[in-house]
């Protein structure tokens, strides 16, 4: 069973320093699209890195299309070997981003996110101008449709 | 946002085939709810997906 909110929920229990980004930013902020994987941008500090490895390891966290009969190590020290990570977990796949196109790292995304309530925790969620601006700068044919979204959101929210 | 005014951002959603009437029903919930929501329907998607992989090997095993 997918859960990413759990997902995002343990990582705020943590106090992880993150910002949920991507599909599941477009959804909470009342988008109708429908992702299978959670996308944040994270602090790079070696202590949030411990706290991520603390949340992911319990899940078995793999990089996605990693050989399955290869043995594979995770913990804190991974995540200082590189910047982007796209994991599957057992409870749904998670991108874990060191820097969001046209926005910026961890430190500059903070300030164009809303805290938002997760049943008593909470988690910063990529503002809709930023993310628009974010795909925008990617430039992908695929958001074409999100952007329409969050543009039609955002007007929606004035 | 379900009648939008023509020239609008919604309006343009709604011309390129947003369903505006999802958007609305969103637009009901907190963050926290929209995401669950989100899981729920992936999870349904997997388990139609799963269906749907069972009986195309159901019937490939009846045709040989």
């Amino acid at each position: 069973m997918i859960d990413l909110f759990e997902i995002a929920s343990r990582f705020s229990q943590a106090e992880v320093k993150f910002v949920i980004v991507g599909g599941i930013a477009i959804r909470g902020h009342g988008g109708n699209y429908v992702t299978e994987d959670l996308d944040v941008c994270y602090s790079r500090t070696n202590e949030n890195l411990k706290r991520i490895a603390s949340v992911l390891t319990p899940l078995n966290p793999r990089p996605r299309n990693f050989p399955e009969n290869l043995p594979y190590v995770f913990d804190w020290t991974t995540l200082q070997q590189g910047t982007n990570f796209t994991f599957e977990t057992s409870m749904g796949d998670v991108d874990l981003l060191g820097e969001v196109k046209g926005v910026g790292s961890y430190d500059d995304l903070v300030p164009r996110s809303l805290l938002i309530d997760f049943d008593g925790y909470s988690a910063y969620l990529l503002s809709i101008p930023a993310l628009i601006t974010a795909k925008r700068a990617a430039g992908r044919p695929k958001d074409e449709a999100g952007l329409k979204v969050l543009e039609a959101l955002l007007e929606a929210s004035e | 946002m379900l009648d939008p005014k023509p020239g609008s951002k919604i309006a343009e959603a709604r011309d390129f085939g947003i369903d505006l009437t999802m958007l609305a029903e969103n637009l009901r919930f907190t963050p926290a709810e929209r995401i669950k929501r989100n899981d729920q329907a992936v999870n349904s998607m997997l388990k139609f997906q799963e269906a749907v992989r069972r009986a195309k090997a159901g019937s490939k095993a009846k045709s040989q």
